[in-house]
């Protein structure tokens, strides 16, 4: 590991829980160790502010290991940044050169509204969820796990699926704020899976209505979401969406 | 409670195998129409919390569960890579249930319970069956059946896993159960919460005090029963490979309020992670283990050797695992590996920026199966390793460094996973029943699930049904409004001292502090000057202490000193049972017991014991509890990995 | 009924919409270019194509009805879908970038359109609300491309159209769920073709009138 530092400029997203309308306000980040995650970077310069008496930008983040999905900002025009399949965790300093300038902005969408400086309220897609992103299995009842022999394709295109993270990203980066990649994930990940047919057709058309009820924009096939996703989803899964949609509205 | 008070495990009489059946049929049964009229408090939605929230739901009582996250979705139990064990023998290569039983034991260096590791290997059966159900992409074979793989030096594939993402598609499957219940409306989600203490009345857990982070707000929930699922406590070293939010807060105040706390100094320290690079570094990231099958660890042999690993010819490197274990090798055991790289650290032998790490070479491995074969099998450990650190482990040695990874010791449970506080019940990470002094690889997933979808649903209801509870009002009831006024006043004091030094400073220097006093390997001398240079910080901390922002907003500094400030009294718990347990077991290495080959030695006739705390007040030392430990079924024996 | 309002109502049933009126349309490009091409063989090969195409009149009177009434569907969603696209972002970002999946087709689609649909009025009142007793197709052609702007102009939207079908065609496919890894490219490349043959076709009429006739 070969590490150097390097002095950035810093615009952030900063809006108080009750203020109405933010702005961005410009922070110096000094003698930053590449080898940082940015949501180290981002310590750094909150350990700073502290000091000097101001209050910390606010952001959210857990496991910064790229797999909890509780991280996230737009840099520079970038949902997590301009590295492909890359969460704001994994994404690390030395992709930016010294004297660099580096805006960092909240998830736009109105169905993320602001809570405060970078953190976002994203309950939108759990409401998404608890329309239908389940198989309804009782714990007990399940026969032995291999009673339904499942092919290695489908169990991998199903996994491939089901890798979301639930960042938001996808919303994030789409031009229309459209959650058409979080919602055919979770719809795909089901419906390849034959314990997930018997409901597919109630749980496609309740997933759709609960993302437009949210507040969602429509997807207009624009692929930001995919080349942002950070688990690399691909929109394969909305046309498969789409298909599973339009079989339990026309059956 | 009296000193003399004594630990009942309430194990089931009968043979082992059939302690479970008997039990469950001698638990006293809630009537289905009577079950929406009791509440529960869940805390946590890990795969603990929630397959116990959905569970509960899906049996028809009301549940409350509470989330320190924005969704439940983010546990921190999704980050767990390997798999998840279960004693199906579908590779008919002789598992049973039995063998997956003893090896748990065994594995925990004999300091973990018969009865209940039994039923957690007869539970794991049932675990991947309903994950299946459930939708879980398990890894398959052509056939279509499920794959399975060997794990943690496991002499038998019984390992179940979804590519490195097993925890996060078990999680996913619980949490995609707890949202269904959420929709019905049997499950009330609370996100955004932090528990600040348990209250109890009358002896009995009945309800809790939260945050709600976002607003700042104090809030306080009352139940039937509380049930705390809140993960281990490895963040008192600072550094782990534990997610940021993970904490001893809820488990520690549980404890202040009558729950013992047993063997706190039990901490699992993984030997690959990616080592540390700089003081602002906030956390570590764990490889797979299974990288040790084709990776050979090795140091300079001379102290001080600043020369890049290529320029280090063959006979001037140390292969020390190889040398000091061969029969082994690089496959010792996680705490063995782990010691011995901070042993070749300490004689300044370690490489790297920081001298704070080992190589971990797969050049013979290329060598011999080509390139295309190991990235078959590490490619995406690889693609981790490259993007975190910049280098490409193909062409230079991977750096590794032992980093803390998972709590064994926790709040004390009976079978019935129930505390010493009547009401409050602890599962997963957060109890200490099922892993000893070790925990095996992909047996911390098969704990969490068989707790909360196989245990509680069938104890609580034995515990509900035969208990009377009185009416409890949390608006006018002494107890939550004491328990309400405490917490805020802890707050208002953390953010009136207007000290110096960040939350992050103190929790730094408490990290390095356990990570060398109570880490890897202790001995009496260390343990006692940890204990004073903590009770320094501790009381640094209260004076010098910054905290920036408003108690009512979304403050995370404000959250972060919370818990820093119970690390603080935590991590001094941690060594008072270090200091007391005057053997070696598992990941308990005192270099005063260690046997001629450097081996954990026990103490069988002393310490074959659960040692449990009790809060004695915060001017008192803890009272020390023991719960003996008694083998009828497996004879204790002594590892050895020359 | 409830189910078609239900359909019609739900996001993915106006991108519905519009794929099967954005399909119709595709198809209709096709013909007319087809028909179109004539030209290149002369002024008597053309005239001779009108002909034959009046003397199916009642069927161009059915298909005319139908494409207007696809307009109309085409028009009106794709606007309202525009219209709650601009809704769902209430607050925009301070500096925009793109990732790598827009191009300029599906960046600029809303635009594209409403400016197609006015160079269609703009088109059918030179072509087809024009008394044709009076004068024939090829000589209001004739009249219409002697003028220098509308060569531009006509050439400039052939332009547009076909950046509009770049995207418009492989997410007609998308939208409908035609979406397989081995297929796609394909699609993709279909889409590709058409929207260079109707950029190629169409717009050289114009010049090809103008100054080669």
């Amino acid at each position: 590991m070969i590490s150097k530092t390097i002095n950035l400029t810093l615009k952030v997203w900063r809006q108080g829980r009750k203020e109405p309308i933010g702005r961005l306000e410009t922070y110096q980040a000094k003698d930053i160790s590449t080898d940082m995650s940015f949501l180290e970077m981002l310590d750094v310069v909150n350990e700073d502010l502290t000091k000097a008496g101001k209050e910390p930008i606010a952001f959210d983040h857990d496991c910064r290991e790229g797999i909890c999905g509780m991280c996230g900002a737009v840099i520079n025009g970038r949902a997590h940044g301009q590295e492909k399949k890359t969460t704001l965790c994994q994404l690390h300093m030395r992709h930016f050169k010294d004297g660099d300038t580096i805006v960092v902005e909240p998830w736009r969408a109105r169905a993320f509204p602001l809570v405060k400086d970078l953190v976002v309220d994203r309950s939108a897609l759990d409401k998404i969820i608890m329309a239908g992103g389940y198989i309804s299995a009782n714990a007990g009842g399940a026969p032995d796990a291999n009673a339904i022999p499942i092919s290695k394709e489908v169990a991998e295109n199903a996994f491939n699926a089901a890798a979301c993270i639930g960042c938001g990203a996808c919303v994030a980066a789409c031009p229309n704020a459209s959650a058409m990649l979080f919602v055919s994930a979770k719809v795909s990940h089901l419906a390849l899976l034959p314990q997930g047919r018997p409901e597919a057709a109630r749980r496609a058309r309740a997933m759709v209505q609960a993302m437009d009820a949210c507040g969602f924009g429509n997807c207009s096939n624009e692929t930001e979401c995919e080349a942002e996703c950070p688990k690399g989803i691909s929109i394969v899964e909305i046309a498969r969406l789409n298909r599973e949609f339009f079989k339990s509205e026309f059956s | 409670m009296s000193a003399e008070v004594k630990l009942d495990a309430k194990i089931p009489d009968g043979p082992l195998a059939e302690k479970w059946d008997r039990h469950r049929f001698n638990l006293k049964l809630v009537n289905p129409a009577n079950k929406k009229k009791f509440n529960i408090i869940v805390v946590g939605t890990g795969l603990a919390g929630a397959s116990a929230a959905a569970t509960l739901a899906e049996l028809g009582y009301n549940v409350q569960n509470f989330c320190i996250q924005d969704s439940p979705r983010r546990a921190h139990s999704i980050a767990a890579q390997g798999g998840i064990n279960a004693a199906k023998n579908y590779a008919n290569d002789g598992d049973s249930v039995w063998r997956l039983f003893y090896d748990t034991v065994k594995g925990g260096d004999f300091r973990a319970r018969e009865g209940n590791v039994y039923r957690l290997a007869q539970l794991s059966c049932n675990i991947i069956d309903h994950c299946v159900a459930q939708g879980i992409p398990f890894a398959r074979d052509y056939g279509g059946l499920l794959d399975n793989r060997s794990f943690g030096g496991a002499q038998v594939s019984r390992t179940f896993y979804a590519k490195g993402q097993t925890g996060q598609q078990l999680l996913l499957g619980a949490y995609s159960s707890l949202m269904r219940q959420v929709a019905a409306g049997m499950v009330t989600l609370y996100p955004r919460r932090e528990m600040l203490d348990l209250v109890v009345v009358d002896g009995k857990a009945r309800g809790i005090v939260v945050r709600n982070l976002i607003t700042g707000e104090m809030e306080t929930y009352s139940a039937h029963a509380v049930v705390l699922a809140t993960g281990g406590y490895g963040n008192v070293f600072n550094l782990s490979t534990n997610a940021m939010a993970s904490n001893v807060t809820a488990a520690f105040r549980a404890y202040k309020k009558g729950a013992f706390f047993a063997n706190p100094c039990f901490t699992q320290i993984h030997p690959t992670c990616i080592p540390v690079h700089g003081t602002y570094q906030s956390k570590l990231t764990l490889m797979s283990e299974s990288l040790r099958n084709d990776g050979r660890v090795w140091v300079p042999k001379k102290p001080g050797d600043k020369r890049k690993p290529a320029d280090i010819p063959e006979s001037e490197r140390d292969y020390y695992l190889e040398t000091k274990y061969p029969s082994f090798g690089n496959l010792v055991p996680r705490d063995v590996a782990s010691r011995n790289a901070k042993e070749q650290c300490d004689l300044g032998k370690g490489v790297g920026e920081t001298g704070l790490a080992v190589y971990l070479d797969f050049a013979d491995a290329i060598n011999r199966y080509g390139q295309d074969v190991i990235a078959g099998k590490y490619g995406n450990l690889f693609e981790m390793y490259e993007k975190i650190t910049g280098e490409n482990p193909y062409q230079t040695p991977m750096m590794i460094y032992p980093a803390v990874h998972y709590a064994m010791g926790g709040l004390w449970v009976d079978y019935n996973l129930m505390s010493t506080v009547d009401g409050l019940f602890v599962l997963g990470e957060a109890n200490f029943s099922d892993h000893g002094a070790n925990r095996l690889g992909a047996s911390a997933l098969m704990q969490g699930l068989a707790d909360g979808y196989f245990v509680i649903p069938y104890t609580i209801g034995g515990y509900l049904a035969g208990t009377r509870f009185p009416e409890v009002n949390p608006s006018d009831n002494a107890e939550f409004k004491a328990a309400t006024t405490a917490a805020q006043a802890k707050i208002d004091k953390l953010l009136s001292i207007n000290g110096k030094r960040t939350v992050a400073e103190f929790h730094r220097e408490l990290g390095l502090i356990l990570w060398e006093y109570c880490g890897m390997s202790r001995n009496e001398e260390g343990l006692a000057k940890a204990k004073t240079l903590i009770q320094k910080l501790r009381a640094e901390f209260w004076e010098d202490v910054r905290v920036p922002g408003a108690s009512q907003d979304l403050n995370q500094s404000l959250e972060n000193a919370g818990r820093v400030a119970d690390f603080l009294e935590f991590g001094e718990l941690m060594v008072d049972d270090a200091i007391a347990r005057k053997e070696s077991c598992g990941c308990h290495f005192n270099t005063a017991y260690q046997t001629e080959e450097n081996e954990a030695r026990r103490d069988d006739d002393n310490f074959c014991h659960v040692a449990a705390w009790e809060y004695a007040g915060d001017d008192d030392s803890p009272r020390f509890h023991k719960e003996p430990l008694v083998f009828e079924n497996v004879e204790l024996s002594q590892r050895s990995y020359k | 009924m409830n189910w078609f309002f239900e359909l019609l109502r739900a996001s993915i049933g106006k991108k519905l919409l519009m794929a099967l009126t954005g399909l119709a349309f595709c198809l209709f490009l096709l013909i007319h270019l087809i028909g179109n091409l004539t030209l290149y063989g002369g002024k008597d090969l053309f005239l001779s194509y009108v002909d034959h195409l009046h003397a199916l009149d009642p069927i161009i009177r059915v298909a005319e009805i139908g494409l207007l009434f696809f307009a109309v569907i085409h028009v009106f969603t794709g606007l309202l879908l525009f219209w709650q696209n601009l809704q769902a972002r209430p607050v925009r970002y301070q500096v925009n970038k793109n990732a790598g999946g827009r191009t300029l087709g599906s960046a600029t689609m809303p635009y594209t359109g409403i400016f197609i649909l006015g160079f269609v009025v703009v088109h059918l009142l030179n072509f087809h609300f024009i008394d044709h007793s009076q004068q024939s197709v090829f000589q209001a052609m004739d009249t219409t491309f002697s003028l220098l702007p509308y060569v531009i102009f006509y050439t400039f939207a052939v332009i547009v159209v076909a950046v509009h079908v770049s995207h418009g065609f492989w997410s007609l496919f998308q939208t409908l769920g035609a979406n397989h890894i081995k297929y796609m490219p394909a699609i993709k490349g279909l889409g590709v073709v058409l929207s260079l043959l109707v950029a190629a076709g169409f717009g050289f009429i114009p010049v090809y009138v103008s100054f080669l006739m």
